[in-house]
């Protein structure tokens, strides 16, 4: 009897390395990768006033918006405009990392597949449409703002615009989503299911994630501090980030310039409060020891940490908890990044940026600093990268961690590409 | 390594009732459940389609205690009662802490009450009046992370959110937790609610089957009289484990999975479904192909067609090229029964996989000659030796599974 | 004092409506009765949901340092909190 096969695993699954080939990013920073990564090796933040949404009468007025644009559409098709935001986000994080991986824009011809993670899809778009309906100003028309609302709208766009034939799949588990998709997705490619995956996630601000997070009173009105003594809670953001994940022979027979090797996912669920961490951090330890497992590397050749770093007392807490379940004693001289500190919380999508952000650390051998964080909180068993980057060794390894409402965990295991394969 | 996954539990709130023996009855003797939906909130127009399967607010108290549901959403309540009806008729415990167990559901419209009473109490009063209740369950996952808390199901949880191909998303992404050995046993399923903001924007997008010309309002797959499908709302749980895993608890499976495949068409527009049959054609024969078995073996096909007019054209297509022009082996559509969404595909999957009646498919009277295909009209079907479930979803992802009886 | 046991009724009214507490009675809630852990088992997002509950019925603004254990380690705790509040809150109705 052959062995059984499920979801984008061939009946003899490989065991193939991969790596990353091409990034795309759109932030508060701006619509693509340099003006992201300028930002993390300076520490500079994009958070600050916003407009996206009215919020004269919300507790808080901070937020990483997306600056208005794109100002160059190369490769974007026509109808881009008409598209949701979180649509826009995911496709022109598309186009620049398929670029970036040199390869055409279409995938008809490849064994591809798109693995995309989102909390909140066309929210905004169907918030505007609600707004119309209750005005009674709608009778029906006004619909087509609802045809991106789906989760799975940035997605299937991304996934219709490179003509991909392969599986598509969207994933929904809050702030751990594009982690999982990129897990999910490294797996299939890993497992010989797809050659290329496309993956990362795409989130846009809205009235309501806005209001329910002040609601749970977890929104500093100052740009969030991860990790810091004077940490109030989180900042939100919004935009996209994508990853093209390629088998390595492939990657390296064409030629390709690899930007990183991926080498483990893990997702674990902490089972025990819809909005609270687990105290001790049980949950996230699990999620980044089943990653280091599935890398077949133990934590003492961990070079680096991308965290979650939300800047919530509880959560920020948490999570150094589970550092110092997994890492010990080394926790207190292995660097730590706060990409949030500069883009914001990026819910679903967060996973996805701050894996091109550990990725753009590990290719520049460097892990960028946190802004305006103050004092780091004594209390807290970590060494965040602060005012200043810091230099990595050679070879370097950085973990990323996710971890999300409802105890949803997701760790990605990442190394610098040393050429050559072993 | 070879590790089989059956299914060995499951369970169900529908608009049938509780468990996965109503409807069982419902498909056995052809007979919908729809109801009319409040089309007085605002959301729908003037003509436009009126029914839908709701769950109505049936008595959970017995298997979600009233301080447990306190306060989840209405997917959280119809998810966490479904996966206890499940993990009890697979014999398992209904809530111990076990990081062995994944849980993996699809949802296609998410929180959807929840997030529009969120919004609605924002615009209306202000963002001092959202309340955190609400907002703790305006996430897809909500439902997932309550299943893994009430049950103790602490292995990975991932929603997946693949509108009508989401059943068959979720059976493949929990049967490949349990074959990378990550897990032994995952809570695998489908969750939807249906407030009328959902069923509006539905029909606003003229989804929905609606009455004509004296035809009334009703799914009919395959049929040339077809324009819209009735959208319903459910959860549907079903508990995959190990082969070996369960023959050693000596439990008997209700079916066992073989293979799970996707593809993509990409011809679809953003809420519809395109023409691209020879992608989906090559995906089809692909999963055929992992589970060792050619279409000459298929002993029928639970078909996702639900009475939409690209959809099923779709669907028709595929199968007839699949097929390879011959004759087709039984294609049921259990949709014309449980409606769109809910998770009827998967209870009905599951039935037919033990061997159920079915009877004739609802709603159909008129083959449309455009499909070159007449669904199920009653009678005795084959042994489920090789059954093939197919979900084409709006947007363009199509995903098969095959599985046999045990 | 007879005010005060109107805030205190009103608070444990609130508590039973705006928690979905059914099958509770408002009287059933001791004045000096732990709201969280061993007493009526409330959690944070509980006191987060009577927060959002007393700011509308008591026309306050309960900040965010405000909500801690000791504030909310009771009824008879809650009910002079507020109490305080609105005597302080002199001009009337007051939101962001």
């Amino acid at each position: 009897m052959p062995d059984v096969a499920y979801g984008d695993t061939p009946a003899h699954a490989r065991n193939h390395r991969v790596v990353v080939t091409g990034l795309g990013a759109v932030s508060a920073l701006g619509w693509g990768v340099p003006p992201l990564w300028e930002a993390l090796l300076g520490g500079r933040s994009g958070l600050g006033p916003f407009s996206r949404i009215d919020h004269s009468r919300q507790r808080t007025h901070i937020a990483g918006q997306v600056p208005e644009g794109p100002s160059r559409r190369l490769g974007l098709p026509r109808g881009f405009s008409r598209l949701s935001v979180a649509e826009q986000f995911a496709l022109f994080a598309t186009v620049e990392a398929v670029g970036d991986a040199g390869l055409p824009q279409c995938f008809s011809a490849l064994e591809a597949g798109v693995f995309f993670g989102t909390s909140t899809g066309g929210l905004l778009e169907s918030e505007r449409y609600l707004d119309q309906v209750w005005s009674r100003k709608s009778n029906g028309r006004g619909i087509g703002l609802m045809a991106g609302h789906q989760l799975n709208a940035p997605g299937d766009t991304v996934a219709r615009h490179l003509r991909v034939a392969g599986p598509v799949e969207t994933i929904s588990s809050a702030c751990a989503s594009a982690a999982i998709a990129v897990t999910v997705a490294f797996r299939a490619v890993r497992e010989g299911g797809v050659e290329v995956a496309i993956t990362g996630g795409a989130d846009c601000l809205s009235t309501t994630t806005y209001s329910g997070f002040n609601s749970l009173r977890l929104v500093d009105d100052h740009p969030c501090r991860p990790f810091g003594a004077n940490r109030g809670g989180l900042s939100l953001g919004e935009g996209g980030a994508v990853l093209v994940l390629e088998r390595a022979e492939r990657a390296l027979t064409r030629g390709a310039r690899i930007r990183a090797e991926v080498l483990g996912g893990g997702v674990s669920c902490d089972a025990s409060h819809m909005t609270a961490p687990h105290p001790e951090g049980e949950g996230a330890a699990r999620a980044l020891l089943a990653a280091l497992r599935d890398a077949g590397i133990g934590p003492e050749a961990v070079d680096f940490i991308n965290a979650h770093g939300t800047g919530t007392f509880l959560s920020d807490a948490s999570e150094c908890a589970a550092f110092a379940r997994v890492f010990g004693e080394r926790v207190r001289t292995l660097p730590v990044s706060a990409t949030k500190s500069i883009v914001g919380h990026l819910l679903g999508s967060a996973g996805a940026i701050e894996a091109v952000a550990t990725i753009l650390c590990l290719e520049a051998g460097v892990a960028h600093a946190s802004a305006g964080l103050g004092r780091v909180d004594p209390a807290l068993a970590v060494d965040l990268v602060d005012c200043a980057p810091r230099r990595l060794e050679a070879g370097s390894t950085g973990v990323s961690t996710s971890l999300g409402f409802g105890g949803a965990n997701a760790a990605l295991v990442f190394a610098r590409w040393a050429s050559g394969l072993a | 390594m070879n590790r089989g996954v059956v299914i060995t539990g499951g369970g169900a709130v529908t608009p049938f009732g509780l468990g996965l023996e109503p409807v069982a009855e419902a498909l056995r003797t052809s007979s919908p459940r729809f109801v009319e939906v409040d089309r007085g909130t605002g959301y729908h127009g003037s003509c436009g389609a009126r029914l839908a399967g709701l769950v109505g607010a049936p008595d959970l108290s017995s298997w979600l205690p009233v301080a447990v549901g306190r306060r989840m959403s209405p997917p959280s309540r119809l998810a966490v009662t479904a996966a206890r009806m499940a993990l009890r008729s697979a014999g398992l415990p209904e809530e111990r802490t076990d990081q062995e167990t994944a849980v993996v559901l699809a949802t296609a419209f998410g929180p959807a009450s929840f997030s529009e009473r969120l919004y609605r109490s924002v615009v209306k009063d202000g963002p001092e009046s959202a309340s955190p209740f609400l907002f703790a369950e305006c996430v897809a996952n909500a439902p997932a992370a309550q299943v893994a808390i009430t049950c103790g199901a602490a292995g990975p949880n991932i929603t997946t959110v693949q509108r009508e191909a989401g059943a068959l998303v979720a059976l493949g992404r929990g049967a490949a937790e349990i074959t990378s050995g990550r897990v032994v046993r995952a809570l695998v399923g489908v969750v939807d609610e249906l407030p009328p903001v959902a069923h509006g924007v539905l029909d606003r997008f003229r989804a929905l089957a609606r009455e004509r010309a004296g035809l009334p309002e009703a799914p009919r797959p395959f049929d040339r009289r077809r324009n819209g499908f009735v959208a319903s709302e459910g959860a549907t749980v079903l508990v995959l484990e190990e082969e070996r895993a369960a023959r050693d608890r000596g439990v008997r499976p209700l079916a066992r999975l073989r293979a799970v495949g996707t593809a993509f068409d990409a011809s679809a527009s953003r809420v519809g479904w395109g023409t691209g049959v020879e992608p989906l054609r090559r995906g089809l024969l692909r999963v055929l192909d992992r589970a060792d078995r050619g279409p000459r073996d298929v002993s029928f096909v639970v078909s996702g067609a639900s009475g939409s007019v690209a959809g099923d054209r779709l669907e028709a297509k595929l199968l007839c090229a699949a097929f390879g022009g011959g004759p087709l082996p039984p294609v049921l559509a259990p949709k014309s029964v449980t409606g769109e969404y809910g998770g009827g595909l998967l209870a009905s999957l599951t039935i037919a996989c033990e061997s159920r009646p079915f009877g004739p498919t609802a709603g159909f009277r008129e083959a449309d000659p455009d499909l070159g295909l007449t669904p199920h009209m009653g009678g005795p079907l084959p042994s489920p030796r090789a059954v093939v479930a197919s979900s084409l979803a709006a947007g363009g992802a199509a995903v098969w599974a095959v599985l046999e009886a045990p | 004092m007879s005010e005060q046991n109107g805030t205190r009724s009103t608070i444990k009214r609130l508590i039973v409506k705006s928690l979905n507490l059914d099958g509770m009675t408002p009287e059933s809630i001791q004045d000096d009765q732990p709201l969280f852990g061993q007493g009526l088992g409330l959690d944070s997002v509980d006191a987060l949901e009577l927060v959002v509950a007393l700011e509308k019925e008591f026309c306050v603004r309960i900040e965010s340092e405000e909500i801690d254990r000791k504030v909310f380690a009771s009824v008879a705790h809650l009910a002079a909190f507020v109490d305080t509040l609105r005597t302080s809150t002199a001009s009337g109705p007051h939101h962001a």
